[in-house]
């Protein structure tokens, strides 16, 4: 027996993930992801855990490698995406991204910015990145998109200099970008300060 | 990761992938061989590992082994990587030797 449930978590990994990992507490284990919609079967409450992984910088031979290596850990990996977007033949620019991922289309990387993987519950916590150097620069690849989100809002802030409330409504979008970037840098120096910690 | 190419000192995990690497093994098999041999002390998630193995295989410590035909990858080590193995236990002998002499034990 299938559930729908209907949900958008946009850039939020963790809630995402803290939210589908309720539901397997629960009993219920993802068999199905679409842009808003989720599926679920019943399963042994606890069985399965969950984690959300950003994977928008990758070129699309990288996702899918790295989603097989996923699978070849015995993992259940699904593709998610983190916009909403319902146009066709949408072509998006990232700059950040890998080579290769620079130019992302609807066959390719579009719509798939983020990986939900379930495994088995077997009592460790469920962490893809472990070692220091590997969560800064998944830290660091998170936060590109947001570097160039303040660049754009700054570039907007100066071609709209002579009018006063254009250039502030501006200033105050790059302030606002600019938030997930100060809280990554943070994350990244308590890694920093942390591994120093421990030698 | 931080290998210390200068010291020749290499991260824990650099070193027992590379040591699990004397025999070809995937992606999984190299996570349990890490399991098994610290008895569960070191615990290295998919995606750093994931990481650690295109790191690795840049350098050319490790290659790809086989044809990829299959859906599982596996790798191995390769000369190069065998003469940093070989040097960092030679690096870890003389720090044990050295500790050994000091601490009279």
């Amino acid at each position: 027996m299938s559930m729908v449930k209907w949900r958008f978590f946009a850039g939020f990994l963790n809630s995402q993930a803290k939210w589908l990992n309720a539901m397997a507490a629960k009993g219920y284990r993802l068999t199905e992801t679409g842009k808003l919609k989720y599926v679920f079967e019943g399963c042994e409450p606890g069985k399965y855990v969950y984690t959300v992984e950003y994977v928008g910088d990758r070129s699309f031979e990288e996702e899918e490698n790295y989603k097989a290596f996923l699978e070849d850990m015995g993992y259940r990996v699904f593709y998610k995406n983190m916009n909403l977007d319902y146009s066709l033949g949408k072509v998006a620019f990232r700059p950040w991204a890998d080579p290769g991922g620079k130019i992302s289309t609807q066959r390719t990387t579009f719509n798939r910015e983020l990986l939900i993987v379930e495994k088995e519950d077997d009592g460790t916590p469920f962490d893809l990145h472990t070692e220091a150097e590997d969560r800064i620069e998944y830290y660091k690849r998170r936060s590109y998109p947001w570097y160039y989100a303040v660049f754009l809002a700054l570039l907007l802030g100066i071609i709209y200099w002579p009018n006063p409330f254009e250039t502030a409504l501006c200033g105050g979008l790059a302030l606002l970008f600019a938030l997930p970037v100060i809280i990554v840098e943070l994350k990244i120096r308590k890694i920093r300060r942390e591994t120093k910690l421990e030698e | 990761m931080k290998d210390n190419v200068k010291s020749g000192a290499l991260t824990e995990v650099t070193f027992f992938i590379l040591l699990a690497l004397y025999e070809p093994k995937h992606g999984y098999a190299i996570m349990q061989f890490i399991d098994e041999k610290t008895g569960g002390r070191l615990v290295l998630g998919a995606g750093s590992l994931y990481g650690a193995l295109n790191t690795l295989t840049d350098k050319g410590w490790i290659e790809p082994y086989g044809e990829s035909g299959g859906r599982t990858k596996e790798y191995v080590i390769t000369d190069e990587g065998r003469r940093i193995a070989e040097k960092e236990l030679q690096r870890l002998r003389e720090l044990t030797d050295t500790a050994a002499q000091i601490m009279g034990k």
